[in-house]
């Protein structure tokens, strides 16, 4: 399936980029997110991250439709 | 009619009435001021007021156009006396016409006082011992000798000509003009209390928009000193500033911007011994600091006071907005971070760098969330967290939700919360086992009821429902209690509402004694 993946803050300076379509065969949100880890070098273990998915906060056990928006957020805390 | 106008006649307040009649107007408010007959403790038989014609109705008219456009009122006149005035003459006169009365009532209460204190009319008090003397107008008297504020010759002519700080008025019409805001909104934010912690990029955007907005009374909380690296993003502080404490800094120039809110600066930084009382004397907390300590120390101490607050954090180019209302179903910021992230761990202003219109744009988002919140305009939000990105200038909003495990009855204490904390019954198959489980057993039954109790299933601790309810007894205010009655259905109630008052830690025995019995 495929899904519609936002990456902030320290995720997206770590990515490269903001978004992206990710083709995966993973079941959940959690599986999806340690997959993307490991592509694109993440090093934030995922119990200091958030996952919303289509615009709701989401468990990391979330199982994921195709086409969902996906969402992980950093707490940040610049001001 | 005139705005204002003085007049050598008695005053004819239904004439004037009469000329103020608006049929749009719901409501008409007046005031009536007249010659008593004692002043500083000496008896007053006469009086004459003179006045400076030109500059007194100049004066006048300024009041009268300010109160209207103020308090959006739709007719506005003040008349005042001059001339011999005998004890319970009229002296001066002041009517508005509003669509609403509080309106009325407020830009009636407007005109007295500022007529009162502005307008250059002074009066020769005749006493009952044949000795007379002149008394200034109000604010002529609060004039210091050798002021611009001089009197001239005799003391007969005065000048207002030179506005001093105390004397101008804050003009708030732009947006006491939204439907939303009016006059009552206008008073509300006037008469509130908001605690910002941190006056920094966020800080300063929010001290200025509060200030500006007429917030009644900012506390200002920052144990930091202006530095160089601040200016490019918190430009309320100068190149002279650096070195000084910037709530010092802050309050004179927010005291410069509106004279009409008072700053309390604090150049402490919060901490575990100073948030709760810090909190606990505003009505709204605006987050504004650059740290996760600090954050979820806030988070803690408005959960713990009930009061509402704004969280807001930026990193590069993006920002995060939230907001807590000590609602039930509202998430604080644990609920959302469960495990609270070390600072360091993801980056500050100092390591990741940032743009200053980035905090800019959060600290103006908490400073309208701050507002609506004042104003009860956010009555119908969900709880969310609000995701700015600056580059892209996309926002999303993300549907948040409280966190069962994070206790707001005992927040940020007790990591590892077990689990049947908010679980409003309990279940147990003996009485051995509710004993052991910890919690104190309290037998809610009336007295009749427990006249037949078998010798082994007798609680000592008997809080009656009936006296409860009634408000002869207290529940006990610490601790962990199974409450328990014949069936389960008065303790489950009476656990409901424990919860409702906010207590945690009460828990009703399913089933109730019937089942301990079977
Ligand atoms: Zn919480």
């Amino acid at each position: 399936m495929i899904v519609e993946v936002r990456y902030f803050a320290v995720l997206r300076e770590r990515a490269g980029l903001a978004a992206e379509s990710v083709e995966t065969a993973v079941g959940t949100a959690a599986e999806l997110y340690d997959e993307l880890a490991a592509r694109h070098a993440f090093d934030l273990p995922r119990t200091l991250l958030r996952v919303a998915v289509n615009e709701e906060f989401a468990d990391w056990s979330h199982r994921l439709s195709p086409g969902d928006r996906i969402v992980f957020i950093p707490p940040v805390a610049g001001g | 009619m005139q705005p204002f106008s003085l007049s050598p006649a008695p005053l004819t307040p239904e004439t004037y009435r009469s000329a103020l009649a608006d049929r749009a107007a719901g409501g008409y408010a007046s005031f009536e001021g007249r010659v008593r007959d004692h002043n500083e403790g000496r008896r007053v038989v006469r009086l004459e007021y003179e006045a400076f014609e030109e500059l007194a109705v100049k004066e006048g008219e300024r009041i009268v156009a300010e109160a209207m456009a103020r308090y959006g009122v739709r007719r506005a006149a003040c008349v005042h006396r001059v001339g011999g005035l005998d004890v319970g003459e009229l002296a001066v006169w002041v009517g508005v016409a509003g669509t609403h009365r509080d309106e009325a009532f407020a830009a009636c209460r407007y005109i007295i006082d500022e007529v009162k204190h502005r307008v250059p009319v002074w009066k020769l008090e005749h006493y009952s011992d044949g000795d007379s003397g002149w008394v200034a107008c109000e604010r002529c008297a609060a004039h210091e000798p050798g002021s611009p504020h001089a009197h001239e010759g005799d003391g007969s002519q005065s000048r207002h000509e030179v506005p001093d700080r105390a004397a101008f008025v804050h003009d708030y019409s732009r947006q006491v003009v939204l439907p939303e805001v009016g006059p009552g909104g206008q008073a509300r934010l006037a008469a509130a209390a908001v605690l910002v912690v941190g006056a920094g990029g966020l800080g300063v955007p929010v001290l200025q928009y509060l200030a500006a907005a007429g917030v009644g009374r900012l506390v200002i909380v920052d144990g930091d000193r202006v530095e160089p690296s601040n200016l490019h993003r918190q430009p309320l502080y100068g190149v002279a500033d650096v070195g000084r404490p910037k709530v010092e800094v802050a309050a004179e120039r927010l005291e410069a911007l509106n004279v009409d809110v008072t700053v309390e600066p604090r150049a402490v930084h919060a901490t575990p011994d100073n948030v709760d009382a810090l909190v606990r004397s505003c009505d709204l907390v605006v987050e504004c600091t650059d740290n996760f300590r600090a954050k979820f120390l806030v988070s803690d101490a408005v959960v713990r006071a009930g009061k509402p607050a704004v969280f807001a954090s930026v990193h590069q180019y993006e920002g995060q907005l939230q907001v807590y209302r000590p609602l039930p179903h509202w998430p604080c910021l644990r609920c959302l971070w469960p495990e609270a992230p070390r600072d360091g761990m993801v980056g500050n202003c100092a390591e990741a760098g940032v743009l200053g219109p980035v905090p800019a744009t959060l600290g103006a988002l908490e400073a309208m969330a701050a507002l609506r919140r004042l104003l009860g305009l956010d009555a119908g939000d969900a709880p969310s967290l609000v995701m700015v990105d600056l580059s892209s200038l996309e926002t999303r909003r993300i549907g948040a939700r409280r966190d069962p495990r994070c206790d707001h009855d005992r927040p940020g204490g007790a990591p590892g919360l077990e689990a049947d904390e908010m679980d409003l019954e309990l279940e147990f198959a003996t009485l051995t086992q509710a004993l052991e489980s910890g919690l104190e057993l309290v037998d809610i039954r009336e007295s009749w009821e427990r006249a037949h109790d078998p010798p082994g299933l007798q609680i000592p601790t008997h809080v009656p429902l009936s006296e409860l309810v009634k408000g002869h007894v207290e529940f006990p205010a610490d601790g962990r209690y199974l409450i328990v009655c014949a069936h389960g259905v008065r303790s489950l109630s009476l656990v409901e509402h424990l919860r409702t008052q906010g207590r945690t830690g009460v828990h009703s025995l399913r089933g109730g004694l019937a089942v301990l019995r079977s």
